[in-house]
């Protein structure tokens, strides 16, 4: 026993030893989820039936940096802009940067052109209706699961600064990636 | 086992330094300021909780002229975001609140008067009927909803022109390094490094441009002086190495203090006699692999080295080495403390960059880019570390002193077979120290190569017929391993 406790207080090496790989580790890591891709976790059914509840998403968050912009049916990671410190959501991009965006009778119209939205369930209907003029430099975002999802038919079109990044893959519990849903 | 037992009644279990008791209360201090200060800050409320029982809820939100925020009279940890062109209230002032509605009208005081240029939304989710917003004079806005359950999450947005406020200078501060670009952020952590690595690179070349060591064109055959290898070691590399601690070695067992026993897949040091002639670091460094026994194998040397991380006795041995070349005039300061004063400077900038790093990560979420500053600090810190142990701090006795041994090193290094004489045998293992610690054991042996050779009798085989080059192929890996391994358990900053 006072041989193993020896090996701690002195060393054996181990816990010092590691320390320095401990902070390279956490240190790499942390530049890696901070500046490049990161994990974010799927929270409620919104995005049903593309993104379920508790799956882990890989997200791009360099995706949008400089003058790269989302582009149309892109599955995003915004911030809530009601909580943006708090909050993040997965969405996905339906109307960008001075798009007229009306939903009327259960479809939705960009600029006039009816919406194809194959990655809908069947018979889903986009509701309430409503018309929105997104600004330039914003973005008008919608959850797959349209009767279940706060987005921007609740909180208006989102400046690109709340958009975060580009969602690339779910990584668990079952590997595709985004394109292919 | 018994002996550890004996040994563990004597070495304490745990040492005790005075200066690693004050570093760990001035560590102590700081957390507990910290924490305290953590525990202040959370004294402001960081959520509304509105009381129950009333159907209409009414609150007064307060923007303060320093961009404070004031609900109900109670501070509020949020803040007014200053931004490059602008000034925003977007946080949530109720949220998940677990009661019902009939209505929720915040009204907000402006410090300005400036509603009327102001954007301003009302934005509410998870079960809010309807919002509106109600211009009231140029200092008050009130935000209006119907309908609220109790999951919903009520924000004012207010977006107001800039100098509405006049934050302190600590959050201009802040606000200042958000609104720097990305770019900005990278190129100061990529040149910040650069920088220190240009300024020290420059600077050790000046140091070495001032100290210069002359090049002898004439070699010595012999020692210019009679200075212990590890200490010439010393003059030359300005630091204790494997070399050092191999050199010392051979040079005890060539004053037959110890004997080497090469066996096969192992070894064994023996200690010869008790020699009063021995210098302390070299007492120690016995006692190191010997404690107090007469034999030490290769699994006594490995459970000497594998049971402490650093060793107190190793560190002495290189404490006793440094302190003998300054006294001895050689160094303008003690080439340890050198050392360790700048260790000491890049250990507290990386610790600094480390806890700046994380702690930037945690504040400056939104611009994480600050990042890259402490980063490239942390990195400018093992620059540091690394390098600043190459500057010269040799005085000009030992400048000279270097330039004779390097003459005793060209001697070494000839590239000439040495001629036969009865003495030769000797005066290889006599100079086989100083070939180690000035980095030319091989070009020596080469030069006994052709001559008939002798195995040391304080090198103890079993095997036959061991030339000049077998000998040197066993002698060299056992020492090395050993003096490795002493090299890497010093106990850093140990005096």
């Amino acid at each position: 026993m006072r041989d193993f406790i020896e090996k701690i207080v002195y060393g054996g090496g181990i816990l010092f030893d590691l320390a320095k790989w401990f902070i390279a580790t956490v240190v790499l890591l942390s530049v890696i989820t901070t500046f490049f891709v990161a994990i974010f976790t799927v929270d409620g059914a919104s995005m049903e039936p593309n993104l379920h509840d508790r799956e882990l998403v890989l997200w791009n968050k360099n995706a949008y940096s400089g003058s790269k912009k989302p582009a149309k049916n892109d599955v995003v990671v915004v911030n809530y802009k009601g909580d943006p410190a708090h909050r993040k959501y997965v969405k996905r991009i339906v109307g960008l940067p001075n798009d007229a965006v009306k939903i009327e009778n259960g479809a939705v119209y960009v600029n006039g052109v009816l919406e194809e939205q194959g990655y809908l369930s069947f018979d889903v209907e986009t509701m309430p209706d409503g018309q929105w003029q997104v600004a330039a430099d914003q973005y008008f975002v919608m959850g797959d699961n349209r009767p279940n999802s706060n987005d921007s038919r609740n909180f208006g079109p989102v400046e690109k600064r709340f958009v975060l990044g580009k969602a690339l893959a779910i990584v668990f519990p079952r590997f595709r990636l985004i394109k292919d849903i | 086992m018994k002996d550890n037992k004996t040994n563990s009644a004597v070495v304490p279990l745990v040492g005790f330094y005075w200066r690693k008791l004050v570093l760990f209360c001035g560590f102590f201090a700081v957390f507990l300021f910290t924490i305290s200060t953590v525990n202040t800050y959370k004294a402001d409320i960081d959520q509304y909780v509105p009381e129950f029982g009333d159907l209409d809820l009414n609150v007064t939100l307060e923007i303060k002229p320093d961009g404070s925020v004031y609900i109900d009279g109670q501070k509020f940890k949020e803040h007014v975001n200053i931004l490059a062109d602008k000034e925003e209230i977007r946080f949530p002032v109720l949220d998940n609140s677990g009661q019902y509605f009939d209505s929720v009208t915040i009204n907000v005081v402006l410090p300005k008067e400036v509603a009327s240029v102001s954007q301003y939304e009302f934005l509410g989710i998870h079960g809010v009927g309807s919002t509106e917003t109600k211009l009231v004079d140029e200092n008050n806005i009130k935000f209006i909803a119907n309908d609220v359950s109790s999951a919903a999450i009520l924000t004012p947005v207010i977006i107001m022109p800039k100098g509405t406020v006049q934050p302190p200078m600590a959050l201009k501060a802040v606000s200042s390094a958000k609104s720097l670009r990305a770019g900005i952020w990278i190129a100061v952590g990529v040149l910040l490094p650069l920088l220190t690595l240009i300024l020290l690179f420059t600077f050790i070349a000046y140091q070495i441009r001032r100290q210069r060591v002359d090049r002898p064109d004439y070699e010595t055959a012999a020692p210019p002086m009679a200075l212990p290898p590890a200490l010439v070691g010393l003059l030359f590399h300005q630091k204790i190495g494997p070399r050092e601690i191999a050199a010392t070695l051979i040079d005890l067992a060539e004053r037959k203090d110890i004997y080497i026993v090469d066996r096969e897949r192992d070894f064994a040091f023996l200690k010869n006699k008790f020699d009063n002639r021995l210098l302390t670091y070299e007492k120690v460094l016995l006692s190191k692999i010997f404690n107090t026994k007469l034999i030490s194998d290769k699994e006594e040397v490995d459970h000497r080295i594998n049971n402490h991380l650093y060793s107190k006795k190793l560190s002495l041995v290189t404490a006793g080495i440094n302190v003998l070349g300054t006294r001895l005039g050689y160094f303008k300061v003690n080439p340890q403390k050198m050392q360790m004063k700048y260790l000491a400077y890049g250990a507290s900038g990386f610790f600094i960059g480390l806890a700046g790093f994380v702690l930037s990560l945690k504040i400056f979420s939104d611009t994480p880019y600050i990042a890259f500053f402490w980063l490239g600090m942390m990195v400018s810190a093992l620059v540091i570390t690394f390098m600043a142990k190459n500057i010269p701090i040799r005085t000009v006795l030992g400048q000279g002193a270097v330039s004779n041994w390097l003459a005793f090193k060209k001697f070494l290094t000839k590239n000439e077979k040495m001629p036969y004489s009865f003495h030769s045998q000797e005066m290889f293992q006599k100079y086989l120290p100083y070939a180690i610690v000035m980095d030319c054991e091989v070009a020596w042996a080469k030069r006994f190569s052709e001559q008939n050779f002798e195995l040391p009798d304080w090198y103890v085989t079993d095997r036959d017929g061991l030339s000049l080059q077998d000998f040197c192929l066993s002698l060299f890996p056992i020492v090395s391993y050993v003096a490795r391994s002493f090299a890497a358990i010093r106990e850093p900053g140990f005096k």
